[in-house]
């Protein structure tokens, strides 16, 4: 199991960001390196890609609000 | 024919793309097929566009393949006519459907007309890629869909894609043309972070293999027997949000998203309207002269004794785009206003 984790240095200060949709639908079998969540802070969009493959569990949904370091998801 | 635009069930490795990315996906594709295919015009390069449909371009194929240009826009699009008619297949960022007042010359005497006036010695395969549509307070100039003033000039195609699966395969298909091609994207459909966030049923299943939507080709995305609600792009989902509501009144709504512009499908259109015997057509392009009266007259002409009511048009009021947001509201077309239009018809009945 692996935690998908917002860098802590993704953005520079302590703004909040959101997340802007997520590319699979919770459960979904993704593959590792694979783009699975744009988010974005203030007019800045960012993505993150799969740490490992296997299943996406999401734990923060489109339109969550969110900060650098938080997990927003896992792949099991 | 195509998958279902949205992706009920997990478990499968289905991606749920915003049309941003699936538009993306297709540009990109393409260019890895063709090197002819280039992308040009304001803020294409480093940034990706303005609506995101190149991000990643110019960092895979370099600069010649995804040129930034000055804010010019007779200039760039003057240049990708004259690459178009040498050979090239040239993918034009307009960024906001607005700006074309600037450079309309380029788009309709020649881009448009190229292909015809040469006897068609030269061909003219250059896709625009536009964004349109307003709604979230951007005032007259950058907020307009002007639909029906491309969609007037003979020599254009015109696609108004209403999701991401229909985005990427649409996209597909006009790059692979050797006409001029209007992509047209609402920007509250895009799915991007800046405009808030993406619209659910905007979002679909989309393959990472390449597909073609072919031009003129509606869909019926929803099947009813009381009234037909045509929209396109932004409005589909206006549209699908209305028929839920009607449903709940008892009322049957059919939904039919026009896919393309140019060509029309008046035959899916005609099809639904003598099933159901109303319609209501939902546009965000200004009420006079567009889209909707030509919809409506294309029934009428084919045969007037379909009509069990007199159709209905929900579309922008024949004003510029208000900036505040109270007045913007009011005009903008939305699911209450195509609830109360089918209630107008249904009462009259």
């Amino acid at each position: 199991m692996t935690d998908i984790r917002i860098p802590p240095d993704l953005w520079e200060d302590d703004r909040e960001g959101v997340i802007v949709s997520w590319l699979y639908l919770d459960g979904a079998i993704v593959e590792a390196g694979k783009v699975v969540v744009e988010l974005a802070v203030e007019k800045a969009q960012m993505e993150l890609v799969a740490p490992t493959s296997g299943r996406l569990v999401i734990l923060a949904a489109a339109d969550a609000i969110v900060t650098r370091g938080q997990v927003i998801g896992r792949i099991e | 024919m195509a998958a279902p635009p949205n992706a009920s069930s997990a478990g499968q490795s289905d991606r749920i793309l915003t049309m941003a990315r699936a538009g993306r996906e297709a540009v990109i594709s393409e260019m890895r097929k063709d090197s002819k295919v280039f992308v040009i015009g304001e803020d294409v390069g480093k940034l990706g566009g303005i609506f995101g449909t190149a991000v990643g371009v110019q960092e895979e194929f370099g600069f010649w393949r995804a040129i930034d240009t000055p804010i010019s826009e007779t200039g760039f699009i003057g240049i990708a006519c004259g690459a178009a008619m040498a050979g090239m297949r040239p993918l034009v960022e307009l960024a906001y459907v607005d700006f074309f007042g600037v450079c309309f010359n380029q788009i309709y005497n020649f881009a448009a007309k190229t292909h015809y006036m040469s006897g068609g010695q030269y061909k003219m395969p250059m896709t625009m890629m536009i964004g349109v549509g307003g709604g979230y307070n951007n005032a007259a100039q950058h907020s307009q869909t002007v639909y029906g003033t491309f969609a007037h000039m003979p020599g254009i195609r015109i696609v108004v894609p209403s999701n991401a699966y229909d985005a990427k395969g649409l996209m597909h298909s006009c790059i692979q043309d050797d006409n001029l091609t209007l992509w047209m994207v609402h920007k509250a459909t895009c799915g991007l972070g800046w405009l808030g966030a993406p619209l659910k049923t905007a979002m679909a299943a989309v393959p990472e293999t390449d597909y073609l939507i072919p031009f003129g080709e509606a869909r019926v995305w929803r099947e009813g027997t009381d009234v037909t609600l045509v929209g396109l792009g932004l409005t589909v989902h206006h549209c699908l949000q209305a028929a839920d509501l009607l449903a709940a009144s008892g009322i049957s709504a059919e939904v039919v998203d026009l896919r393309s512009l140019v060509p029309l499908d008046r035959e899916t259109i005609f099809r639904s309207v003598s099933k159901t015997g109303r319609l209501v057509v939902v546009d965000e392009d200004y009420l006079s002269f567009g889209v909707t009266g030509e919809i409506i007259a294309s029934i009428s002409e084919r045969d007037p004794r379909v009509w069990k009511a007199p159709p209905r048009r929900v579309a922008y009021p024949d004003v510029p785009v208000p900036f505040s947001r109270p007045l913007e509201d009011f005009c903008m077309p939305d699911a209450q206003k195509v609830v109360a239009a089918v209630k107008s018809i249904m009462v009259s009945q």
